[in-house]
């Protein structure tokens, strides 16, 4: 059996655990930026009247009058409640996947003996005791039956946010009850091409021809179709496999015509990514590096190109990288325009070790991955950006993104912390 | 410009160990003796999946011995005990209160129990 357990509107979740006297009323957090509502809880999903996703500036007088409380993303926040909650989790279950910032599957094929709802229910009254955010679990045979029945843990009242697939009629009764499109992994287009065949809920796609689904949704829905069949198919993954690209595209906080202080941001970019880069082992064969003017307005004249640069040796020093890119920038940068976003990518991900030399190397490749390594202790210990390259600039406040309504980061730094004072209530 | 390397910088190890001998040649006489530094988070056992730090302002709890900018250490793992102070959500506000007896008595959601309170003196 897996169990899935995932956080309830997680973002928002987050921060009324901190802001009791947002409890029970609608929030919303902000995307980057402060763009669009990216997370709701469930009274502001209940204003059906707020259009989700669409762009904050067009909404916002929709939000005050709802009394909605949004705040810009504090991805320093969820990122630390996230650990708290897996770190918990790894207290149930020896084999825990981290699906997501919110979600996790647990391996709990070797506790049989055990009453699993009950089970359930321990975990997400641990979860809610000790970090205050509430979870719902569902268990399963396979993972995505697991996750199907995390889905009516959550929808369907009765079941209170704990629900376990632990025979087949009760398998067979999950399957008349979702929707096709409430399968994990089944995307809009397939939804459509099915139920334009008359396929709406989950026990038709089951009852399809296995010919069919491999010819029509390849391997991957062979593997859904098997799974909801209660066949397990997709591996357990308690070590996350190493990334095969690492990116960054933050637009700015406001747009910059100059290709000075977009340089300082591709370089910011770029030290951030290549300390991924580097905590994963992996050295970067080539960079993407693109600039875009803002495709939403009307007034301003529009550009966006980008260029891959192939480095001479896959590295992962952020100097050589940042040389790299800024010859790439100067390439597509063209004056007259008001950029938008930069966004970096590297590729050609390789481990470390495989790196081939090259017979013209002159630097020596020791030294540069100790500076590197100093360089993340240090920025580790005194934080970000401590010590970096001086092409990063000064400048970070004119061109960073705008999080106007960020809330304190309770639980990192020591001068944000929670305070409590009559006043306030 | 040419950077040479020009010597290895030996990283001094994070503590003195003691039976390693030194210059004069005799070990330590603390040699069979050491043991780990006090680490205030075993000591006062920080759980740290449950504890939260949260700072007071004002002097409204005095009565508890809790001063303006002290920082409060919670412990939301903790069942709560009678007289147990305890950081509790009333009325949509946090407020601070010893756990009554009869806990029905008193309508409040508790948020923590409070563990330590941190005061500086300086």
């Amino acid at each position: 059996m897996i169990a899935m357990v995932d956080c309830n509107s997680f973002y928002a979740s987050c921060e009324q655990v901190f802001r009791p006297d947002l409890w029970g009323k609608p929030v919303v957090v902000l995307s980057n930026n402060d763009g669009c509502i990216i997370a709701a809880n469930k009274e502001a999903k209940q204003l059906a009247h707020i259009p989700m996703f669409e762009a904050v500036y067009k909404i916002k007088h929709i939000l005050i009058e709802n009394k909605v409380t949004f705040f810009s993303s504090n991805y320093t926040l969820y990122g630390e409640m996230s650990q708290r909650v897996m770190n918990i989790l790894e207290t149930f279950s020896p084999s825990v996947e981290v699906y997501s910032i919110d979600e996790a599957f647990l391996d709990v094929k070797g506790l049989s003996h055990i009453d699993m709802c009950a089970y359930g229910f321990e975990i997400k009254e641990r979860i809610y005791k000790y970090t205050g955010l509430p979870v719902g679990v569902g268990v399963a045979p396979t993972k995505v039956l697991a996750k199907l029945a995390n889905r009516m843990a959550k929808k369907i009242p009765k079941y209170n946010h704990v629900y376990v697939m632990d025979t087949d009629a009760k398998r067979i009764e999950a399957l008349q009850w979702a929707e096709v499109g409430d399968i994990w992994g089944i995307g809009k287009k397939h939804v459509q091409r099915l139920q334009a065949i008359g396929v709406f809920k989950a026990i038709d796609f089951v009852n399809l021809p296995l010919a069919w689904v491999r010819k029509e949704m390849t391997v991957v829905g062979e593997r859904l179709w098997k799974e909801l069949r209660g066949e397990s198919c997709l591996e357990f993954m308690a070590v996350p496999n190493p990334k095969k690209a690492i990116g960054t595209a933050k637009s700015f906080g406001q747009k910059l015509p100059d290709l000075g202080r977009i340089e300082e941001a591709c370089a910011y970019y770029i030290t951030e990514v290549a300390e991924v880069l580097r905590a994963q082992k992996s050295c970067a064969t080539y960079i993407h590096v693109a600039v875009y003017t803002n495709y939403h307005s009307t007034i301003d004249k529009q550009y966006k190109n980008r260029m891959t640069v192939t480095m001479p040796i896959p590295t992962n020093d952020t100097f050589a990288l940042i040389a790299e890119a800024r010859k790439a920038l100067h390439c597509i940068y063209k004056p007259g325009y008001r950029y938008k976003k930069v966004a970096v990518n590297l590729t050609g991900l390789i481990p470390e070790h495989y790196v081939q030399g090259n017979l013209f190397e002159k630097r020596s490749k020791i030294s540069d991955s100790n500076l590197m390594h100093t360089l993340d202790v240090l920025n580790r210990k005194f934080g970000k950006t401590t010590v970096s390259s001086a092409m990063i600039g000064t400048r970070v406040e004119e061109w960073e993104l705008i999080k106007r309504e960020r809330s304190p980061r309770y639980t990192t730094q020591w001068r944000e912390l929670l305070t409590i004072d009559v006043k306030r209530g | 410009m040419e950077i040479e390397v020009s010597g290895k910088v030996n990283v001094s190890k994070n503590r003195h160990q003691a039976e390693v001998s030194k210059q004069t040649g005799f070990p330590s006489a603390a040699t069979h003796y050491m043991e780990a530094s006090i680490d205030l988070n075993e000591e006062l056992s920080i759980h740290k999946d449950a504890t939260f730090y949260v700072r007071v302002k004002g002097d409204t709890w005095k009565g508890f011995s809790i001063l303006d900018k002290d920082v409060l250490i919670i412990d939301r793992s903790l069942q709560p005990n009678f007289n147990d102070l305890a950081l509790v959500v009333q009325d949509g506000g946090f407020k601070i209160l010893r756990i009554p007896f009869d806990k029905a008595q008193e309508a409040f959601v508790l948020w923590g129990v409070i563990t330590y309170i941190i005061h500086c003196v300086r």
